[in-house]
C-alpha cells in the first residue's frame, strides 16, 4: 500500500484562504503535539480495527520471508542439486499458497485499516455536529459557514489515511524489520550485521531532516494555501478589478505569485525529498554491500548458495517498511492539518441554552420573564445588561430600538439560542436552563429576520419537523402566509423542490415561506424577528393581517424595525444600548413623542418610501 | 477523449521538463530493477565458479551493482525534484492562463453560478489538473518506458517468458484498474452525489441552526445528516477495498511472474538451455519489473475526476462573453455625456425584465441620485454603464457613441465605481487601494480615506495602511470595508464617478459625515448616487425614482424630498400602509462576506 505512494505535494488542506498567523517555533511544537493528541484520542474507536489491520499487516511480513524463503530453496535446488520442479512439488504448491494468503491479507490490512478510520470519521463526525448544536445560532454568526463546512466534511475526511495508513505504518515500521532481522541472523550473521548497522541511520536521518523540514513544510502549506486563495480572491474580485481596469495587471500578479511560488517550494522540496533520499542511499547501498559480501564468500565457499539467495531476497524487504512510513508521514501531516479545523470548531465557545429534563409545566398558553438578564459575549461585548420584564400569557410585546440595542439578543434568550451570562430566563415559571427544551420549542413558533429555505420540497419546508405533514394544514398556512398563488404557478405545488438557499423563491417569497411555517405550527408563543422586512406593500398589509390573527390569543414576542408591526402590539419596550429605557402602549409612547426621532432612528423613513407617496 | 487531448496541448509547452522527469524517473527504476536482477545473477555466479572452483570476473558485475545503487539512489531524488519542477512550472503557467480566461466572462458570465460553488469546485478543479502530470502522465510514461525495457530483457533470454510476463503486466497495469474501473463506478458516483448530499445537509446544519432548533426538536435533520455521512462512509470504504484489491492485485501478479519464471526458466537450466546464473537474475527482474506498474491503479483511478475538471474548466471558459467586443474600437473620448436611451434589460432566465425603458443622461459635472427599494434595478444600472452587460432593447452611449463601439476596458478607465458588490482582496489596505492607482503616493492614498471617513481607523491599525484586511475584508467590520471601498472610487481619476449604495452600513451620523467628504471629493466628477436612504440626495442636481425596473419619478431634489419630508413619520401615519422598505438591521453584514450565517448578532 503506502510503498506504492508516490511523494506528493502536499495539498492544501482545504478552506479556500488560511492565513499564515506569526508564531514562535515552540508554539508550533506545543501545537503539533496538541493537534496529534486531538487525532490519536480516537484510538479507543478504531481499537479493534487497528488490531486486525496490524494483524494482517503481520501475516504479510511472515508471508514475504516465507516466499523468501521457499523461492531460494526452489533457485538452489535446481542449480546446485539439479533436481527437478517436480521433486519439489510440496514446495512449490506451499509458494503459491503463501503469494494467495499474502494478496488476502494485504488486502485484508486495507479493509481493516479503512474500517478503522471510518468509525473514527463516524465519531468525529458526530462529535463535531454536536458541538455545532451546542454553539448555536448565535455563536455560529461569527462564523464563516463555508469554512466549516470544509472542515467536517473534507477535515474530516482527512484524518481517514492517519488511522488507514500513518498508524498501521508506523507501527509496521518497527515491527516487520525486526521480524526480517530474526529471519536473517541464523543464517548470515553477516548481512544481518549490515542491516542492523544501517538501520539506525535511517530513522535517525529522517528525524534529523524531517524536523528541518517539517517547520519548514508547515509554511509551505500554508503558502499553498495562500497561493490558491490568491487566484480564488482574485476570480471573486473579478469585477471590481474590471472596473479598475486592474484584471490586467492581476494576471501578472497570478503568475508571479505561482511562480514565486514554485521557487519557494523548490527550495523547500529540495531539502525535503533529502530525507527520502538518505533513506533510498542506505537501502540501496547496503543491498549492494549485502549482495557483492555474499557473492565473494560464496567464491570463497565461505557459504551456501541457500541462505545467501534468501537473505538477497529478504534484504529490500527490511527497508520498504520504512519507506512506506516515510510517504504515510504525509498522511499524517495533512491530518494534521485538517486537525487544526477541526479543533478550531471544537473549541468555539458552546453559547446555546442546553436545557434540562423538566417538561413545560403549565397549560398550553406560555408566559415568558426574564430576571435581571445580562448578557456578555466571549470577546466582551455585552449585548444586555441588567434587563428584566414579563410577557404575560397571550400579551403580545414589541421590541424597538436602534442597531445593536439588544432586540434579537432578548429574542435569541428567549429562544434559548444563546444562555444569559447572569440572570435567568422563565418560561411559565421555570428556568429555561432547567426545561426540556425540545418540549419547549415545540410550542413555539419562529419567523427569524433571514429565513433559511433548507434543500427539499416546499411542503418539508413548511413542516421542517415532521416526516408527514398534514395536507390541508400545509394549504391552510400557505394561504394565510399568502404564498397560495406562488404555490400554485408552481409545476410540482407544494412538492416542488426549493433548493439551496431559497433557490427559485424571491426574497420576499422565501420569507412568506418562513411565516406559513409559523402558521403551520400554530404554536402558543409566537416569536417574530422584522416579520415584514422582505414583503412589497400589498402583500404586506396581507401578511400583517394574517400575523395579527396568528398573534391574536397568543403570547407574541416581536422584534420591530416597522411602525406597522409595532401598531398591533399590547406593549412596547424601548431598547437602547443592551437596556431597557421606557415602555408602554404604543398610543402611549406616540403621545409622548417617543417612537420618531432619535431613539428609534430603524423607524426613520426611508426613501424607498417616496414612491409610495408619490 | 477531447478534454484529455486540450489538456495534454496545455502540457505540450512544458513538454521538456515533462519528457526530463518521465525520463529521469524510468531510469531510476530500472537502475532498481538492475541492482536487484544483477545482485541476483552476481552471487549464483560467484557461487557456481566457487562451487567448481572456476574463476570468473567479478570486477564488472560488482562494479556494476555500485553503480546501478548510485543511479537509483540519485534517479530517486532526481525524480522527485525534477517532476515538481514540472509540475510547478505547469501551475504557474495554468493559472495566469486560467484567470486571463475568465476577464472577458466576469461577471455576467459567471453569475448563474453560486459564488460558493463556483469557487470550491473551481479549486479542487484546478488542483486535480496541476496534479494531472505528477499523479498520472509521469507513472504511465514512466511505466511504459520500464517495461519495454524490461521485457526487452526477458525477451533475450526467453521469449515465451517475456510474453507471459508482459502480460501480467498488462493485466495489472491496465486490466486492475479497469476493473477497479467498473468495480467502482458505482460507488464512485455515489461518493460524488454522497458528497454533494452531504455539503446540502452541512450548509443547512449550520446556516438554518436556529430553524432546525424550533421547528425540528426531534432532530430529524440530524438524523439525516448522519445517515448520509454513515452512508457517504460506506460507499468510500467500498471504493478503498476496491483499490485495496487492485493493489494487492499488482502483488499476485508480480509474485505469479515470479513463479513463472521459475516454472520456464527452471527446466532450461537443468536441460543446459539456460546459463544457471540467469534464473536467480530473471527472477528478481521479473518481481522488480511490477515496481513500475505499481502506481497504475492509483493513477487510473484519479483519471475520470480528473477529466471531469478538466471538462468542467474547459466548459466554464468556453462560456460565450456576455458582451462582444468590437473589432475595431473607436477611442473613448476624455469626457462626455453618459446616456442610456430607452434603454432595457432582461436577465437569461428571469420571467420579466430587470430595466425597462430607462432613459438618462448624466453630462458632465451634473450629479443624478437614484432611489428605489431594493430590487428596483439600481445595480442593474452600474451593469449597463461598465458593460458588464449589453442593454436590449435600447443603448448606453458616451459622448454620443454608442459604448458597444468601444474597447470596454477603455470605456471603464472613464469610471470610477463603487459596486454594491465590491470586492476588498485579502491583502493590505494599501494593497487594496493601489488597485485603482498602482502609483499613487502615500500622500494620496491618505486623502482618499481621509474623505471616505476612514483614515482615523486606518490610522489607529498597528500596521496602518499594511494593516492586513482578511479574505473578503473579514476583519473590518462592514461599515469600513464599505468606506475603505468608497476611499479606492475616490482613488481613480475619472470623469464619471458611480456610488451604489456607498453608505451601507454606516449609522446616521457618519454616513452624513462620509458623504459630505465624498461629494467634496468629487466635485468635478459627474455622479450617478444609487442609494435607498435620504442622506446626500439634497446635493443631487436630479433624482430619480425607480420601483420595478422602470423610472417611476423624476425631478429636482427640492420637489421629490418634499414628498418624503420630515412629517411623513408623524403620529397621524402610524399603521399607514404606504410605508414601505426599511433599514434591515444587518446590513453591515451582509455587505460583507455573504458567507457569515444571516442570523446577525446583537
Amino acid at each position: 500500500m503506502g510503498a506504492w505512494r508516490v511523494w506528493y505535494l502536499p495539498l492544501p488542506p482545504g478552506g479556500a484562504c488560511s492565513l499564515p498567523r506569526k508564531r514562535g517555533e515552540g508554539r508550533i511544537a506545543t501545537d503539533r503535539k496538541r493537534l496529534s493528541a486531538f487525532l490519536s484520542g480516537f484510538r479507543g474507536t478504531a481499537r479493534a480495527d487497528l488490531g486486525r489491520s496490524l494483524a494482517a499487516s503481520a501475516a504479510t511480513g511472515l508471508l514475504v520471508i516465507a516466499q523468501a524463503f521457499l523461492v531460494a530453496r526452489i533457485i538452489d535446488a535446481v542449480l546446485f542439486r539439479h533436481e527437478a520442479l517436480s521433486s519439489h512439488g510440496l514446495e512449490l504448491a506451499a509458494l503459491v499458497g503463501a503469494i494467495l494468503l499474502r494478496f488476502g491479507a494485504v488486502w485484508a490490512s486495507e479493509h481493516f485499516g479503512f474500517a478503522a478510520a471510518a468509525k473514527v470519521m463516524r465519531a468525529l463526525r458526530s462529535r463535531l455536529l454536536d458541538r455545532v448544536e451546542a454553539i448555536g445560532p448565535v455563536g455560529l454568526a461569527e462564523a464563516r459557514t463555508g469554512e466549516l463546512v470544509a472542515a467536517l466534511a473534507e477535515g474530516v475526511r482527512a484524518v481517514e489515511p492517519y488511522y488507514s495508513r500513518y498508524i498501521p505504518a508506523s507501527v509496521l515500521a518497527v515491527m516487520l524489520p525486526v521480524a526480517v532481522l530474526v529471519a536473517v541472523f541464523p543464517f548470515d550473521w553477516v548481512s544481518g550485521l549490515i542491516l542492523l548497522a544501517t538501520a539506525p541511520f535511517i530513522p535517525v536521518f529522517m528525524i534529523l531532516i524531517g524536523r528541518g523540514t517539517e517547520a519548514l513544510n508547515q509554511k509551505q502549506w500554508r503558502r499553498l494555501a495562500r497561493m490558491s486563495g490568491h487566484l480564488l480572491d482574485a476570480v471573486q474580485g473579478l469585477a471590481t478589478l474590471k472596473a479598475f481596469n486592474a484584471a490586467g495587471r492581476m494576471v501578472t500578479e497570478v503568475a508571479t505569485v505561482a511562480d514565486d511560488y514554485r521557487r519557494d517550494t523548490m527550495a523547500v522540496l529540495r531539502v525535503a525529498f533529502l530525507s527520502s533520499a538518505v533513506l533510498e542511499f542506505f537501502a540501496t547501498v547496503s543491498i549492494a554491500l549485502i549482495a557483492i559480501f555474499i557473492g565473494f564468500r560464496l567464491l570463497w565457499g565461505e557459504m551456501a548458495f541457500f541462505p545467501g539467495l534468501f537473505v538477497l531476497l529478504l534484504a529490500p524487504e527490511f527497508y520498504a517498511p520504512l519507506r512506506a512510513m516515510g510517504t504515510a508521514y504525509h498522511a499524517r501531516m495533512e491530518a494534521i492539518g485538517a486537525a487544526e479545523r477541526l479543533v478550531a470548531l471544537e473549541e468555539m465557545p458552546a453559547l446555546a441554552e442546553s436545557g434540562g429534563a423538566t417538561p413545560l409545566p403549565g397549560p398550553e398558553a406560555i408566559s415568558i420573564r426574564f430576571e435581571d438578564v445580562r448578557l456578555a459575549f466571549p470577546d466582551g461585548r455585552v449585548a444586555l445588561d441588567g434587563v428584566s420584564f414579563t410577557i404575560g400569557a397571550g400579551e403580545t410585546v414589541a421590541l424597538v430600538g436602534p442597531s445593536g440595542a439588544g432586540k434579537s439578543s432578548i429574542l435569541s434568550l428567549a429562544l434559548g439560542f444563546v444562555r444569559p451570562t447572569s440572570g435567568r430566563v422563565l418560561v411559565n415559571g421555570v428556568p429555561l436552563a432547567e426545561l426540556d427544551l425540545a418540549d419547549v420549542r415545540r410550542r413555539i413558533a419562529y419567523v427569524p429576520q433571514r429565513p433559511r429555505l433548507f434543500a427539499g420540497t416546499l411542503a418539508a419546508n413548511i413542516a421542517p419537523g415532521e416526516a408527514a405533514p398534514d395536507p390541508a394544514r400545509l394549504v391552510r398556512a400557505v394561504a394565510d402566509a399568502g404564498l397560495a398563488d406562488v404555490v400554485a404557478a408552481l409545476p410540482g405545488g407544494l412538492a416542488s423542490d426549493v433548493g439551496e438557499g431559497g433557490a427559485g423563491l424571491s426574497g420576499g417569497q422565501a420569507h412568506r415561506l418562513a411565516v406559513a411555517r409559523a402558521f403551520y405550527r400554530a404554536a402558543p408563543l409566537v416569536v417574530l424577528d422584522e416579520p415584514t422586512a422582505h414583503l412589497d406593500r400589498e402583500s404586506e398589509a396581507d401578511v400583517q393581517t394574517a400575523l395579527s390573527r396568528l398573534l391574536a390569543g397568543r403570547t407574541g414576542l416581536v422584534a420591530a424595525h416597522r411602525l406597522a408591526s409595532v401598531a398591533g402590539a399590547d406593549r412596547i419596550l424601548v431598547l437602547a444600548a443592551g437596556r431597557i429605557v421606557t415602555e408602554g402602549t404604543p398610543a402611549h409612547l406616540l403621545r409622548h413623542g417617543v417612537l420618531d426621532g432619535d431613539l428609534v432612528p430603524d423607524l426613520a423613513p426611508t426613501i424607498g418610501e417616496a414612491e409610495a407617496a408619490g | 477523449m477531447k478534454d484529455a487531448l486540450r489538456l495534454l496541448r496545455l502540457m505540450a509547452p512544458h513538454a521538456g521538463w515533462m519528457g526530463l522527469a518521465v525520463l529521469v524517473s524510468a531510469l531510476a527504476t530500472l537502475a532498481h530493477i538492475a541492482l536487484m536482477a544483477t545482485s541476483g545473477w552476481f552471487i549464483a555466479a560467484m557461487a557456481l565458479a566457487g562451487a567448481a572452483g572456476a574463476s570468473v570476473n567479478y570486477f564488472t558485475p560488482s562494479a556494476a551493482i555500485r553503480a546501478y545503487a548510485v543511479v537509483r539512489t540519485v534517479g530517486r531524488y532526481g525524480e522527485r525534484i525534477v517532476g515538481h519542477e514540472a509540475t510547478l512550472k505547469f501551475v504557474a503557467a495554468l493559472r495566469p492562463w486560467f484567470f486571463a480566461r475568465l476577464i472577458p466572462l466576469a461577471p455576467a458570465a459567471l453569475e448563474d453560478q453560486r459564488s460558493g460553488d463556483l469557487l470550491a469546485r473551481l479549486k479542487g478543479d484546478i488542483d486535480r489538473l496541476e496534479f494531472a502530470f505528477l499523479r498520472i502522465l509521469s507513472p504511465g510514461l514512466a511505466a511504459v518506458l520500464v517495461l519495454a525495457a524490461g521485457l526487452t530483457v526477458l525477451a533475450l533470454h526467453d521469449g515465451g517468458m517475456a510474453v507471459g510476463i508482459g502480460l501480467a503486466a498488462l493485466l495489472a497495469g491496465l486490466g486492475l484498474p479497469l476493473l477497479v474501473h467498473r468495480l467502482g463506478a458505482r460507488a464512485s458516483r455515489e461518493v460524488t452525489a454522497g458528497t454533494a448530499q452531504l455539503n446540502a445537509l452541512l450548509v443547512d446544519h449550520l446556516e438554518g441552526r436556529a430553524e432546525l432548533d424550533i421547528y425540528d426538536p426531534d432532530r430529524r435533520h440530524r438524523a439525516a445528516l448522519d445517515e448520509t455521512s454513515d452512508t457517504l462512509i460506506a460507499r468510500e470504504h467500498r471504493l478503498a477495498g476496491i483499490l485495496g484489491f487492485a493493489g494487492a492485485g499488482v502483488g499476485l501478479f508480480a509474485q505469479s511472474s515470479l513463479v513463472l519464471v521459475l516454472l520456464i526458466g527452471a527446466p532450461r537450466v537443468l536441460a543446459g538451455t539456460l546459463p544457471g546464473a540467469d534464473l536467480p537474475m530473471l527472477a528478481l527482474l521479473a518481481l522488480s519489473l511490477f515496481e513500475a506498474v505499481a502506481p497504475l491503479p492509483l493513477a487510473f483511478q484519479t483519471l475520470p475526476a480528473t477529466l471531469a475538471s478538466a471538462r468542467r474548466i474547459f466548459d466554464l471558459i468556453d462560456r460565450p462573453p456576455p458582451v462582444k467586443e468590437p473589432a475595431a474600437p473607436k477611442p473613448v473620448p476624455e469626457a462626455g455625456t453618459l446616456a442610456f436611451a430607452h434603454a432595457g434589460l432582461t436577465y437569461p432566465g428571469a420571467s420579466g425584465p430587470a430595466l425597462t425603458d430607462i432613459d438618462l443622461a448624466l453630462a458632465p459635472g451634473r450629479r443624478i441620485g437614484v432611489v428605489g427599494s431594493s430590487g428596483s434595478g439600481k445595480s442593474s444600472l452600474v451593469a449597463l454603464a461598465l458593460r458588464f452587460r449589453a442593454p436590449a432593447p435600447g443603448e448606453v452611449t458616451f459622448a454620443g457613441s454608442s459604448i458597444a463601439d468601444f474597447n470596454s476596458d477603455d470605456l471603464r478607465r472613464r469610471m470610477a465605481v463603487l459596486a454594491q458588490h465590491d470586492h476588498l482582496f485579502a491583502a493590505t489596505i494599501r494593497e487594496n487601494l493601489l488597485v485603482a492607482d498602482p502609483d499613487a503616493s502615500p500622500e494620496k492614498l491618505e486623502a482618499a480615506l481621509e474623505c471616505a471617513g476612514v483614515l482615523t481607523f486606518v490610522a489607529a491599525q498597528p500596521e496602518g495602511l499594511d494593516t492586513f484586511l482578511g479574505a473578503n475584508g473579514a476583519k473590518v467590520s462592514g461599515g469600513q470595508a464599505r468606506r475603505l471601498g468608497l476611499a479606492r472610487a475616490l482613488l481613480k481619476e475619472a470623469p464619471l464617478l458611480i456610488l451604489d449604495e456607498p453608505t451601507e452600513g454606516l449609522d446616521g451620523e457618519t454616513e452624513r459625515d462620509v458623504l459630505e467628504g465624498v461629494l467634496g471629493a468629487a466635485r468635478d466628477q459627474a455622479l450617478l448616487f444609487i442609494t435607498h436612504r435620504r442622506a446626500g440626495l439634497e446635493a443631487m442636481d436630479e433624482i430619480i425614482v425607480m420601483d420595478g425596473g422602470r423610472i417611476v419619478a423624476r425631478g429636482a431634489p427640492g420637489d421629490m424630498l418634499a414628498i418624503v419630508g420630515p412629517g411623513t413619520m408623524g403620529p397621524g401615519t402610524i399603521g399607514s400602509e404606504t410605508i414601505s422598505g426599511g433599514i434591515p438591521e444587518d446590513t453591515a453584514r451582509s455587505a460583507g462576506s455573504g458567507q457569515g450565517l444571516e442570523q446577525a448578532p446583537p
